[in-house]
C-alpha cells in the first residue's frame, strides 16, 4: 500500500466558483496524496463536479490556489490540466461519436508524421495497446464510437485518461453506466492504477464502491465541505448522514439523525 | 463560452442592419424634403412617391430616375422613392410608407402586376393617382407609361429577319412571371413575322426557353445545354432571339464558350456591356429605350396630375422628349387595351434598334460615351461610330 | 472514396464470405457514395435515353461539368461548416462580390494604374486581390461567429444581404465585361483546357497515384498489424480506379475542338488539315482541374490534418471538443476562411465564363452548395458528411439541371425536380441512417 508522502501530490485551497450569485463551490480547500484514492461524495447540486472541473482546466475557479507537488499553477483551460498530467474521465465521457475509438483518444494530442499529418496508424496502434489493458475483448478501432456499447465507450475514455501518464486522474462516475462485470474491471483498473502511484479523484454516487477503493472520504453539501475522514474511521451511516444532512455525525442532533435511520 | 446576452442584441443588431440595408439600396428616403417643401409657401405641394421593384437593375440609377427626380423638382415636385428588391410583399410595404409620407401621386414600377393590386387600392382609397411605370398593372384607373413593349419585340425581330430571314432559330426569354417575357415580346417577335415564318417553314424553332429572373448565368447555362442539343441533333444554329440584354450577355457568353461560331443575337435595354458587345459585332441589335424620355414622361404627367389635370386629359408638352421616341398615337394620352382586356390610359413611347450602323445614336443621346463604348474594339472591323 | 469517409460507419469487420455484401465490405467501399456514383449513372442514363441516344457525349458532359464546377468547389468547404454545426448563407453573394472584384480590377483599376490587359500578369494580380478578399470576407464572418458568438444563421444572412448590395455599390449598377484572355482560360471552353497531351498524362498519374495509394496503404496497415484488404479486393479497386482515371481521360480527348476553330488553328500554324479535318483533342477543361484539385485538397485537409480531425469532433460534440483543450474558436473560424476563399475561386470560374460580372452572378449559389453538401450526405445534426460526396452531390444537382434544359424542359420545371430530388435524397438517407443505426 502506498504511503502518504510528505508533500501532496495535489492540493486545492480555498477554492470558490460561483455562477452568478450562487456559489457552486465555497471555499473549498481538498488534497490528494499519490497512490491514494480520495473519494468525492455528496447530493445533486454539492458542488463535487463543479470542484472538479475546476481542476480539469473545464472552468475555472474564481479563486482560490492550486499546488501540484507544492508547487502553485495556474489551471485555465483543459490544455494546462493535461500539462500537469491531470487527467480527467467525464460523466458524460466527452467523446465525440462520430469519430473512432484512437482519434478519441488522441483528440487534442494527435500524433502527427514528420510533414504535420495525422499519423492515423500509430494512433491505432497505441489505442489498441492501451485498450488490451482494459478490455482485451475490444475490436471496433475503425468505427465510430456511437457504435459502441456504454461499457467499451467507458473503456475508451477511461483509455484515454491512461495512455497519457496521468498523475492525477478525476473519475466521474465511472461505474455509473456500467454492467457489474465491467464495474469490476473498472474497480480492478483503480487498484492497480493506485500501485503505480497514481492520485485518483472519485466521484460516485456508490457508496459501497467509495468505501472499497478509497483511502480517505471528502464530503460536499452545497458547495462546501463538510469534513474530509480517513475511511477506516467512519461508516457508510457515518458518511450518508454527512452526505444528506451536510453536518458531522457529532453535530447532528438526535432527531435528525433518527429520521435517517428508518 | 458563449455569452447569450451579446449574442441576443447583436443578433437583433444584426436584423435591423439586413433589414435596412434590403430597403433601400441607392434609394433616398427624404423625410427632410418632405418637410422642406411642407414649408415652402404659395403653389400646392406635390409629392410624388416612386416605387420601384430592383433598383439594383443597371437602368434605373442611370436613366429612368436622375430624368423623373429632376422633372419633377424643376416643376417644384418633391421625390421620393423606395425600392423593394425584387420582394413583392415589401413592395406593398413601400407603397404605405410612401402614403404615410405624404405622396400626392405613386409612381410605381410592379414586381408583380398581381400582387400590387392591393397597394393600388390603398392607393386609391386615399385618392392618390396611380402611375404604372414600364410594367403593367391591370386596373382601369391607372395611367400605364411605358415603352411600347410589343413594339421592342416587333423591333428586335425585324432587325433580325432582316439579317437572317431564314434558318434556324433559337428562342431566349425571360422570367415566366413577367408579362413582357411571356406575352408583350413574343407578340411583338410575331407582328414581324415570327408566327408567319415558322408556318411557312421559313424558320424552324430549335429551342425555345424562359430563364429565370431574367438571370445572365441561367441563360448562359441553358444556352450552353441547347448548343449541345442541336450539336448532338447535327442542327445548325443561324440566330437568337433573345429578349433582353442581360440574357443576350449570357446567350454571347455560351456562344464563346463553346466556341460556336458568332450569330445574329438580339436584345434591348441598351445595357453598356452590350453596346459594347455590338460595337463588336458579338451581338446584332439591341434594342434601345431611351428611358431618360421615359423619366420626364412620368415625371411631367405626375406633376400634371397633383395639379388636378384628369388623366384623360394629360399631354406630352412639346419639345420635352425627343420625337424619335414619341408616341405613334400622339401626345396626347391614348387608351391601351390590356391582354385582359382592361382599357387603361397611357404614354406608349417608342424604342429605337440599334445596330452597328447607328451606334451614334447611343452616344449623341448621352447614354454611353464614345470611350467606353468602343473599349476593346478592334480598329480594322470598328463600326462607323468609332472610328 | 475508399478510406476517405472515416466519418461513416464501416462494415462490421467479421464479413467475409462469397456473398455480394460480404465482397462489397471486404472492399471497404463507402455504401453511401458507391449509392450516390450509382445514382449519378441512373440519372445520366435516363437522359440519355430521354434524348434518343444523344446525351451522353463527352462534349456534353464537358459542359455538365463545368457548369457544375462553382458549386463542387464550394460544397466542399460548406461541409466543413456543416459538419461543425454552422451555415453559410452568404457563399452566393461573396461569389457576387469577388467576381465583380475580379471584372473590376482587369477592367479598371489596374488599367487605371498602369496595369492594363496587356499587361502578362495583370490577371495574376486580379486573382491574388480576389482570393485574398474572398478570405478576408470569410475570416470577417467567422471571427463574429466564432469569437463573438452570433449565430452563423444571422451573421451569414447579414453577409447575404449586405455584400449583394455591395455589388451594386462597386459597379454602379453597370455589368462589367472584357477580361484578361489568360484569365479567360479558367472558365473552359476549347482553348481553356489543358489539351490532350496533359489530359493522357494526367490520368495516367491519376492510375499510378490510385495504385500507389492502395500499396501504401496496405503497407501502413502491414506496419501495425492491422487486418489488410483482401488482395483481390485491392486488386479489384486498383483496376477500377485506373480504368476510371484513364477512361475520363479518354473520354475528355473524344472532345475535339469545333471545326472553325481548328481550321483557324492549322492555317494560323501552317498545318495541312487532314480529310475530315483537324482533330485537336480538348482534353479536360480548367475548370475541372480547379474541381479535382480542391476536392483532393480538401478531402486530404478534412481526414490528414487536425484541422480537418478537430471540425469533425467538435460537430460530434462540441463540449467533448473544448474539454480535449482544441481551439474550437479558430478551428471554427478557421472554417468560414476556407469557405471565403474557395468561393473566390468559383467566382473565378464564373467571371471567367461569362468573361465579366453583372449584378446577379452567384444568386441563389447558397441553396446549390447548401443542396449539393447535404444530398452528398451532410447532416444538419452536425458531425457527419464527406467531402468527395458533397463533390458528388453538385454533379447529381448539376446533371439534373443540365439534362433537364438539354431536353428542353423549362426552367419551373428543373426546379421543381430539383427540389423534389433534395427531399427524396434527404429523405432516403435520413431513412436508413435510421434502419442501419448510423
Amino acid at each position: 500500500m502506498a504511503v502518504a508522502e510528505r508533500v501532496p501530490l495535489l492540493e486545492m485551497r480555498n477554492i470558490r466558483v460561483a455562477f452568478g450569485g450562487v456559489h457552486a463551490v465555497d471555499n473549498v480547500s481538498i488534497d490528494l496524496n499519490a497512490g491514494e484514492v480520495v473519494g468525492l461524495v455528496g447530493g445533486n447540486g454539492a458542488g463535487k463536479s463543479t470542484l472538479m472541473r475546476a481542476l480539469s482546466g473545464a472552468h475555472r475557479a474564481d479563486s482560490g490556489e492550486i499546488l501540484i507537488g507544492g508547487q502553485p499553477q495556474t489551471i485555465s483551460n483543459p490544455r494546462d490540466a493535461k500539462a500537469f498530467n491531470i487527467e480527467t474521465i467525464y460523466q458524460t465521457l466527452a467523446l465525440a461519436d462520430n469519430v473512432d475509438a484512437p482519434a478519441n483518444v488522441f483528440l487534442g494530442r494527435e500524433m502527427t508524421t514528420h510533414l504535420g499529418n495525422l499519423d492515423d496508424g500509430a494512433m491505432e496502434d497505441a489505442c489498441r495497446k492501451v485498450m488490451a489493458r482494459l478490455n482485451p475483448h475490444f475490436k471496433r478501432f475503425a468505427t465510430p464510437v456511437k457504435t459502441l456499447s456504454g461499457g467499451q465507450r467507458q473503456a475508451v475514455a477511461i483509455a484515454r485518461a491512461v495512455y497519457f501518464n496521468a498523475k492525477i486522474m478525476i473519475m466521474d462516475e465511472p461505474t455509473a453506466a456500467l454492467g457489474p462485470a465491467e464495474t469490476a474491471q473498472v474497480r480492478d483498473l483503480i487498484r492497480q492504477l493506485k500501485t503505480e502511484g497514481i492520485g485518483i479523484f472519485l466521484i460516485s454516487h456508490d457508496i459501497h464502491d467509495v468505501f472499497d477503493l478509497s483511502e480517505r472520504i471528502s464530503v460536499m453539501y452545497h458547495g462546501r465541505i463538510v469534513d474530509t475522514v480517513d475511511k477506516a474511521s467512519v461508516t457508510t451511516d457515518d458518511v450518508l448522514a454527512m452526505i444528506i444532512l451536510g453536518k458531522k455525525p457529532e453535530e447532528a442532533s438526535r432527531e435528525e439523525l433518527a429520521k435517517l435511520q428508518i | 463560452m458563449v455569452v447569450r446576452r451579446s449574442a441576443g442584441t447583436l443578433g437583433i443588431a444584426a436584423i435591423l442592419l439586413a433589414a435596412c440595408t434590403s430597403a433601400s439600396p441607392g434609394a433616398s428616403e427624404a423625410p427632410g424634403e418632405s418637410e422642406a417643401a411642407a414649408s415652402e409657401p404659395a403653389t400646392a405641394e406635390c409629392i410624388v412617391g416612386v416605387s420601384w421593384n430592383n433598383f439594383q437593375q443597371p437602368r434605373w440609377a442611370a436613366t429612368d430616375k436622375p430624368n423623373m427626380q429632376q422633372t419633377i423638382e424643376d416643376g417644384g415636385g418633391t421625390f421620393i422613392d423606395f425600392d423593394a428588391n425584387l420582394d413583392s410583399l415589401q413592395q406593398l410595404t413601400d407603397v404605405d410608407t410612401l402614403i404615410s409620407q405624404g405622396a400626392n401621386v405613386l409612381v410605381l414600377l410592379a414586381q408583380d402586376n398581381q400582387a400590387i393590386l392591393p397597394a393600388l387600392e390603398t392607393a386609391k382609397d386615399a385618392g392618390i393617382p396611380v402611375i404604372a411605370y414600364d410594367r403593367l398593372i391591370e386596373d382601369p384607373d391607372v395611367l400605364y407609361v411605358t415603352f411600347d413593349n410589343v413594339g421592342v419585340g416587333k423591333a428586335e425581330a425585324e432587325a433580325m429577319f432582316a439579317e437572317v430571314p431564314t434558318g434556324n432559330y433559337v428562342l431566349i426569354k425571360g422570367d415566366p412571371g413577367d408579362p413582357n417575357a411571356s406575352t408583350f415580346l413574343p407578340q411583338g417577335w410575331d407582328e414581324a413575322g415570327l408566327a408567319d415564318k415558322v408556318e411557312s417553314g421559313d424558320i424552324t424553332i430549335v429551342a425555345d426557353q424562359f430563364t429565370d429572373a431574367w438571370s445572365t448565368e441561367t441563360a448562359q447555362n441553358n444556352m450552353e445545354a441547347i448548343i449541345d442539343s442541336a450539336n448532338a441533333d447535327g442542327v445548325q444554329i443561324d440566330a437568337v432571339l433573345a429578349e433582353n440584354d442581360s440574357t443576350a450577355l449570357g446567350v454571347v457568353a455560351a456562344l464563346q464558350a463553346k466556341n460556336y461560331d458568332i450569330v445574329p443575337v438580339s436584345g434591348q435595354d441598351g445595357d453598356p456591356a452590350n453596346l459594347q458587345n455590338v460595337a463588336q459585332g458579338l451581338q446584332y441589335v439591341d434594342v434601345w429605350k431611351n428611358s431618360n424620355e421615359l423619366g420626364k414622361v412620368a415625371g411631367q404627367a405626375a406633376l400634371d396630375l397633383c395639379a388636378g389635370t384628369a388623366m384623360a386629359d394629360l399631354t406630352i408638352p412639346d419639345g420635352l422628349i425627343d420625337d424619335s421616341v414619341a408616341p405613334t398615337a400622339g401626345n396626347a394620352a391614348a387608351d391601351f387595351e390590356t391582354p385582359n382586356g382592361t382599357t387603361v390610359t397611357s404614354f406608349i413611347l417608342q424604342p429605337t434598334p440599334i445596330t452597328a450602323e447607328n451606334l451614334d445614336l447611343v452616344i449623341d443621346g448621352g447614354w454611353i460615351t464614345k470611350e467606353d463604348l468602343c473599349a476593346g474594339v478592334d480598329a480594322a472591323t470598328a463600326p462607323a461610330a468609332c472610328q | 472514396m475508399v478510406d476517405m469517409a472515416k466519418s461513416a460507419p464501416g462494415p462490421p469487420q467479421e464479413a467475409k464470405g462469397r456473398s455480394l455484401r460480404g465482397m462489397l465490405a471486404a472492399t471497404e467501399i463507402d455504401l453511401r457514395l458507391f449509392g450516390m456514383l450509382v445514382a449519378l449513372a441512373v440519372i445520366l442514363l435516363g437522359f440519355h435515353i430521354l434524348s434518343g441516344g444523344k446525351f451522353l457525349q463527352p462534349s456534353n458532359m464537358v459542359t455538365l461539368a463545368v457548369q457544375a464546377s462553382g458549386v463542387a468547389i464550394m460544397a466542399t468547404g460548406m461541409v466543413l461548416i456543416i459538419v461543425s454545426r454552422n451555415i453559410d448563407l452568404s457563399v452566393g453573394s461573396i461569389v457576387g462580390v469577388v467576381a465583380m472584384i475580379y471584372s473590376l480590377l482587369m477592367v479598371d483599376w489596374l488599367p487605371s494604374l498602369g496595369i492594363g490587359l496587356d499587361n502578362p500578369v495583370q490577371w495574376v494580380i486580379a486573382l491574388a486581390l480576389g482570393l485574398a478578399m474572398g478570405a478576408f470576407i470569410g475570416g470577417f464572418q467567422g471571427f463574429i461567429i466564432a469569437f463573438v458568438g452570433v449565430p452563423s444563421f444571422i451573421v451569414t444572412l447579414g453577409g447575404l444581404l449586405s455584400l449583394r448590395g455591395s455589388v451594386w455599390l462597386l459597379s454602379s449598377g453597370a455589368a462589367v465585361s472584357g477580361l484578361h484572355d489568360n484569365f479567360k482560360l479558367i472558365g473552359g471552353g476549347a482553348v481553356g483546357s489543358i489539351g490532350g497531351v496533359a489530359t493522357w498524362a494526367l490520368g495516367i498519374v491519376a492510375c499510378l497515384a490510385i495504385i500507389g495509394l492502395l500499396i501504401y496503404n496496405r503497407r501502413q496497415r502491414r506496419r501495425f498489424g492491422f487486418q489488410v484488404r483482401p488482395m483481390w479486393a485491392d486488386v479489384l479497386l486498383g483496376a477500377v480506379g485506373c480504368a476510371a482515371a484513364l477512361g475520363l481521360a479518354a473520354f475528355a480527348n473524344a472532345n475535339f475542338w469545333p471545326a472553325g476553330l481548328a481550321t483557324r488553328y492549322a492555317v494560323e500554324n501552317g498545318i495541312t488539315e487532314p480529310p475530315g479535318g483537324l482533330k485537336i483533342p480538348v482534353g479536360f477543361p480548367w475548370p475541372i482541374i480547379l474541381v479535382i484539385g480542391v476536392t483532393i485538397v480538401m478531402t486530404f485537409i478534412a481526414t490528414r490534418r487536425r484541422f480537418g480531425r478537430y471540425v469533425y469532433a467538435y460537430g460530434g460534440n462540441p463540449d467533448a471538443a473544448e474539454l480535449a483543450g482544441i481551439n474550437t474558436r479558430w478551428t471554427i473560424m478557421k472554417t468560414y476562411i476556407l469557405m471565403g476563399l474557395l468561393c473566390a475561386v468559383a467566382a473565378a470560374i464564373a467571371s471567367a465564363r461569362l468573361n465579366g460580372s453583372t449584378l446577379d452572378v452567384g444568386s441563389s449559389d447558397e441553396l446549390y452548395v447548401i443542396a449539393a453538401a447535404v444530398v452528398g450526405g451532410t447532416s444538419f445534426a452536425g458531425g457527419i458528411g464527406t467531402i468527395p460526396g458533397a463533390v458528388l452531390g453538385a454533379f447529381v444537382m448539376q446533371s439534373l439541371a443540365y439534362g433537364l434544359s438539354f431536353n428542353g424542359v423549362n426552367s419551373p420545371t428543373q426546379n421543381v425536380v430539383a427540389g423534389i430530388v433534395l427531399i427524396l435524397a434527404v429523405g432516403f438517407d435520413s431513412y436508413n441512417r435510421r434502419r442501419g443505426g448510423g
